[in-house]
């Protein structure tokens, strides 16, 4: 939401450059610490896929079940015996496996329409914006609630429910700088120059829009990992017995009086994920805007 | 220029004030909770967590909707303690013809709610109505038997059968079968009941609650309490929650580790077995579980105490087929009466699946707490003896249509238990059982039992005949029953009298009393 | 003609009417794809003892039987001659039970955006007085904080916290509208609206942060600082001032999402309100109740979201001249 406001403010110049956006992205503070924090998570996610994780994440050891967190079990273990860290850990990867995926399938299609509904106008825009508009006036946690509940339940039908809902925010996100770009006098230029459409497209118009797609990208990541949990929460979330972070959540929310690690575990990773999204959503929103230049 | 209200200074000192007097409020209030002028101080309130789905006795399996209406409505017979049947409309009974005649008498002076007197005619039309495909009742099935009802004086009602049915006086005891008032039609009762029960229907809200009044002319006496209140509150923790702060005085928990929870903070918490059981259906009718020797070799990998163990924390008995008291299947007499990995191996072998056999199973999320957990702990195990259980979590809807379609392999579930085992298998394993085709298997000798166990009504020989129906569905595995797990009754200390049935009733609650 | 179909007011609102008419399609088509209907979410298990002919007649009295289209249509005549369906799990009609429903859902979404109004724009204040400064870093934290904590996270917590710890629950007292007993309501409202308001108090102070930070640059405010203008009556009036477009965009924004975006909260405390009226209307499989109760809450969205573009113009005279 605050991308969208900052895309009011677009910048129109060329797009600063790369290692000087990532320069500015690990000199700031909140940008250092965020990248750090995601980089963990993903290194931790990494490690779940590797199979390097201390335990098997769905083994169960029914004779060791629910023991408090100790030097064995770091962060104790489930009703089943299962390793709680090594759930944790596997439970990363699922959920940013459903958050990417969800993020990426939505940006894509949101942008694109955002495009083509700025550039071209008209014809496009019409329906482009009638279904942006019914999909906003859909309460997003039911629209998500519905189509999760609809489709054969697996993490990839989840990822896209939770795409569906973001794809409005892009087109609005995107439509509205390619809009005043639109009028700018280098793209007018291409224009009468005969440059084909679509290069004007991807040439000039998408590498303007990137610095504010990134942002929301990176904003969006942290949402789609708290709508999943959300979904979790109410039951419909990724099926057993592979962990997410969010029915791990679910499953453990009746043993919290008596087994807390169980809650306390995926609820900290949770939010650590979500502080390390934002906090680098920031610092790449003050790292690739030109603006920020003169203030550094 | 003018500020937006929500800043302007009035508005924000209003703002602050309402914010302190709700802290206030707070403060002062946390020391009483519980009390309510709408109500009498004589209501119990039984916390619940979802609004009844349906007012039609004949349409109500929900468990939140039979615990309501039980109240509300009569019916012919019912339970004591044990299961055992007691009269209840029906005073008395004789069996005549062969045990094809039924006669029963019933009790003079009950009244309806709404004051019209209860007669042979209301329970005639019943029967008639419930046998009717408009009606849609679904326990249609239990009166098939009855071929036709005369009414020859207003306390006799005289029962003609197709068959010896001995089940028959069991059955009639449960809400499905509630008698209703030949004035009465299904739309009518579905807005405002009109029963004969210990407590008159009052008001309803939707989502907040449902409201009975003690009802001073039932024929068993007035109940204890002035009323109940069923008090809508979504999750089982709140419900906890709301125990523990004493606004709810009664509820029914489903779940052990909520019950444990409960436990632990000063509740009374009353624990019965229950009759319905937690099995992993499978369907012999499709490959590969048409092959004994694959049922088998699951039933062999399987550790019940394991399933129990970590699923529901310990909570519940391992259970053979049949729960009820007086038939209790041993859960010992099977084939294999521990885990026997080994012998699971070699059957596979035998059925020429040495290299392991992938079996797809349905699970609900959500219709009952330990769905997906004892599908976890089934899925661990069963890889050990190389089968696969591939789950497929469902939503309840979507569980639910599966499950009444027949279109699944194995299948997690729950199913509720009957205290006469004719009527809680009859329909699932005879072949022309209508949930024949749920339950997957069905054999001539089967039919044969059952049909013997109907035609007596000599206790000790039906005891005799079920013992061997067990025998021979856990022989050729038809299904592989785990365990069947406690209900709980948590109540704040001042609940007294109430007694907890293994059917999960709580027609008790007319005995409740609250101090 | 043409003239007055490009009247803006007139534009918008035809725009207005198809987006309500896209979502009544989109929540009708859903709900039929979900597995399911009122029969097996009514009977559970229990409906495949049925015979074929109690199936047929069960079809026709939860009007099940009709083609899809006429289905559709037959509602939609019903809503707008005010008739939005009947509820046979509440026995009620679903415009009586969104009369019940909606002022608490609006009572909730007006308390918790108070909630997130005040901590949010002092805390934005704060943090902009002295950009990268400890305050700043404090204000920020707390900003973050409130976006990454899950709603449903804090919810069941502090619910297992005051009801185990201080027996305290005046949510499991049976829901008070602020007409029956106004104390109780406000008590049983306050948890919900301060988690609620709590998430709601970070985009506001984030979108009031850099709003004030881009006002705090401009000239007036350096001469108004020049002429001796007390800080905080400089603050106040006239750097908040000017920087409450934003604000108010994204308070009105988050008060349209929290009309259905309540419904995790609503469960855990058990508030009656609109959200949880479409969740068990979605599990008992009660089309009209979702349906109507989905066209409310995008109306009621679409509403607020129009009255927000109102205030914009009446604070920023600017908007009102373009």
């Amino acid at each position: 939401m605050t991308a969208a406001v900052a895309g009011q403010q677009v910048p129109v110049a060329a797009p600063p450059a790369r290692a000087a956006a990532w320069r500015r992205l690990l000199r700031s503070p909140a940008g250092l610490v965020g990248a750090l924090l995601v980089a963990l998570v993903v290194a931790a996610a990494g490690t779940a896929l590797l199979g390097l994780t201390p335990y098997d994440p769905i083994a169960q050891h029914p004779q060791a079940r629910l023991q408090p967190p100790s030097a064995q079990y770091w962060f104790g273990t489930d009703q089943f015996g299962r390793d709680v860290f090594s759930r944790s850990l596997a439970g990363v990867g699922n959920s940013l496996r459903v958050a990417v995926v969800a993020v990426f399938l939505s940006a894509l299609v949101g942008t694109t329409a955002g495009i083509c509904a700025g550039f071209y106008g008209g014809r496009v825009r019409g329906p482009v914006l009638a279904v942006t508009n019914v999909l906003f006036a859909f309460p997003p946690l039911l629209l998500a609630l519905t189509l999760a509940t609809t489709f054969t339940r697996n993490w990839l039908t989840i990822a896209i429910a939770i795409a569906i809902v973001y794809v409005p925010i892009f087109v609005r996100v995107s439509r509205g700088p390619v809009l005043s770009l639109r009028e700018t006098d280098f793209i007018k230029a291409a224009r009468v120059l005969g440059i084909p459409t679509w290069r004007i497209l991807v040439r000039h118009l998408l590498p303007n829009l990137a610095a504010i797609v990134i942002v929301q990208v990176t904003l969006s990541l942290s949402w789609a990992v708290l709508t999943e949990a959300a979904l979790s929460f109410l039951g419909l979330g990724s099926p057993p017995p592979a962990p997410s972070l969010g029915s791990m959540v679910f499953d453990a929310k009746i043993l919290a009086g008596t087994a807390w690690w169980n809650l306390a575990a995926p609820g900290a990773v949770i939010v650590v994920f979500v502080v390390g999204l934002n906090l680098l959503g920031d610092g790449l929103r003050d790292a690739l805007d030109p603006r920020n230049g003169r203030n550094a | 220029m003018k500020l937006p209200s929500a800043l302007s200074a009035p508005a924000t000192r209003c703002v602050l004030a309402v914010a302190a007097a709700a802290l206030v409020a707070t403060g002062c209030s946390s020391g009483t909770p519980g009390k309510e002028g709408s109500t009498g101080s004589g209501t119990l309130v039984v916390g619940y967590t979802a609004d009844p789905n349906t007012l039609d006795p004949w349409k109500a399996t929900q468990f939140q909707a039979v615990h309501l209406l039980e109240q509300v409505y009569g019916t012919l017979t019912e339970l004591d303690g044990d299961l055992n049947v007691k009269p209840g409309l029906a005073e008395k009974w004789q069996y005549a013809d062969g045990n094809k005649t039924l006669t029963l008498t019933l009790r003079q002076g009950v009244k309806f709610h709404d004051g019209k007197p209860f007669s042979s005619a209301d329970v005639k039309s019943s029967i008639e109505r419930i046998q009717k495909p408009e009606t849609a009742a679904v326990a249609a099935a239990t009166v098939k038997s009855i071929q036709s009802v005369d009414a020859p004086d207003p306390q006799t009602v005289v029962l003609h059968l197709t068959a010896p049915d001995a089940g028959l006086l069991a059955g009639f005891a449960t809400t499905n079968l509630a008698m209703l008032s030949k004035d009465d039609t299904s739309e009518a009762i579905g807005q405002k009941p009109n029963g004969t029960g210990a407590f008159t229907f009052g008001s309803r809200t939707a989502g907040q609650s449902v409201k009975l009044t003690a009802n001073g002319d039932y024929w068993g006496g007035k109940p204890k309490v002035g009323g109940l209140e069923f008090r809508i509150i979504p999750d089982q923790t709140s419900v906890v929650a709301a125990l523990q702060s004493g606004n709810v005085q009664f509820a029914t928990l489903d779940d052990p580790l909520v019950a444990k929870s409960a436990e632990g903070s000063g509740l009374k918490v009353a624990k019965t077995p229950s009759l319905s059981y937690h099995v992993l259906q499978l369907n012999a009718r499709k490959a590969p579980l048409d092959k004994l020797d694959v049922r088998l070799a699951i039933s062999c990998a399987i550790d019940r105490k394991q399933v129990l163990d970590t699923a529901a924390l310990g909570a519940g008995e391992v259970t053979g087929p049949i729960t009820s008291p007086a038939y209790k299947s041993d859960p010992n007499a099977r084939p294999c009466p521990t885990r026997d990995v080994a012998k699971a191996k070699q059957l596979l072998a035998g059925a020429g699946l040495a290299n392991g056999v992938t079996i797809p199973a349905i699970v609900s999320q959500g219709e009952y707490a330990t769905s997906v957990n004892e599908a976890q702990n089934l899925q661990a195990q069963l890889k050990e003896a190389g089968i696969t259980l591939d789950l497929q979590t469902l939503e309840s809807g979507a569980y639910v249509d599966k499950w009444v379609a027949a279109d699944f392999t194995a299948a997690v579930a729950l199913n509720g238990g009957r205290p006469d085992p004719d009527g809680m298998y009859g329909r699932y394993f005879t072949s022309t059982g209508n949930l024949n085709r749920v339950a997957g298997y069905s054999s001539p000798e089967l039919d044969k039992l059952f049909a013997e166990g109907k035609a007596t009504t000599d206790p000790a020989k039906r005891k005799e005949i079920y013992t061997q129906v067990s025998r021979h569905l856990e022989d050729n595995a038809a299904w592989v029953w785990l365990f069947s797990s406690y209900g709980y009754t948590a109540t704040t200390q001042g609940v007294a009298g109430f007694t907890p049935m293994a059917n999960g009733s709580l027609q008790n609650l007319r005995e409740t009393s609250l101090q | 003609m043409r003239s007055i179909a490009r009247h803006p007011l007139l534009r918008r609102l035809v725009e207005t009417v198809l987006t309500l008419f896209g979502v009544a399609v989109l929540v009708f088509t859903t709900l039929r794809a979900i597995p399911g209907d009122e029969i097996t979410a009514t009977l559970g298990t229990e409906a495949a003892g049925l015979s074929a002919e109690q199936q047929e007649s069960l079809r026709a009295y939860y009007g099940l039987d009709k083609p899809l289209v006429l289905q559709f249509f037959s509602w939609l005549g019903n809503v707008l001659t005010g008739n939005l369906g009947f509820s046979r799990r509440a026995g009620a009609t679903v415009g009586e039970m969104t009369a019940n429903a909606l002022p608490v859902t609006m009572e909730l979404a007006v308390l918790a955006t108070i909630v997130g109004l005040l901590i949010g724009v002092p805390l934005a204040m704060l943090s902009a007085s002295r950009p990268n400064g400890v305050r700043d870093g404090f204000g920020q934290l707390v900003g973050l904080a409130a976006l990454s904590v899950p709603n449903f996270l804090l919810g069941a917590a502090l619910l297992t916290v005051i009801s185990r710890y201080a027996h305290y629950n005046p949510n499991a007292q049976g829901f008070a509208h602020f007409t029956q007993d106004p104390l109780l309501n406000l008590q049983q409202m306050l948890f919900p609206a301060l988690i609620l308001g709590f998430g709601l108090a970070a985009p506001i102070m984030r979108t009031a942060r850099s709003a004030l930070l881009e006002v705090q640059t401009q000239d007036f405010v350096r001469t108004a600082r020049g002429k001796g203008v007390a800080p905080w009556r400089l603050r106040v009036r006239h750097v908040l001032h000017n920087a409450l477009n934003p604000i108010v965009t994204m308070t009105g924004i988050q008060f349209g999402y929290l009309l259905g975006g309540a419904v995790v909260v609503e469960q855990i405390f058990s508030v009656p309100g609109l959200g949880r009226q479409v969740l068990a209307g979605i599990q008992q499989k009660e089309y009209a109740v979702v349906q109507s109760t989905v066209l409310v809450i995008a109306t009621t969205f679409v509403v607020v979201n129009l009255l927000t573009d109102l205030l914009y113009r009446v604070i920023d005279p600017r908007v009102r001249a373009a």
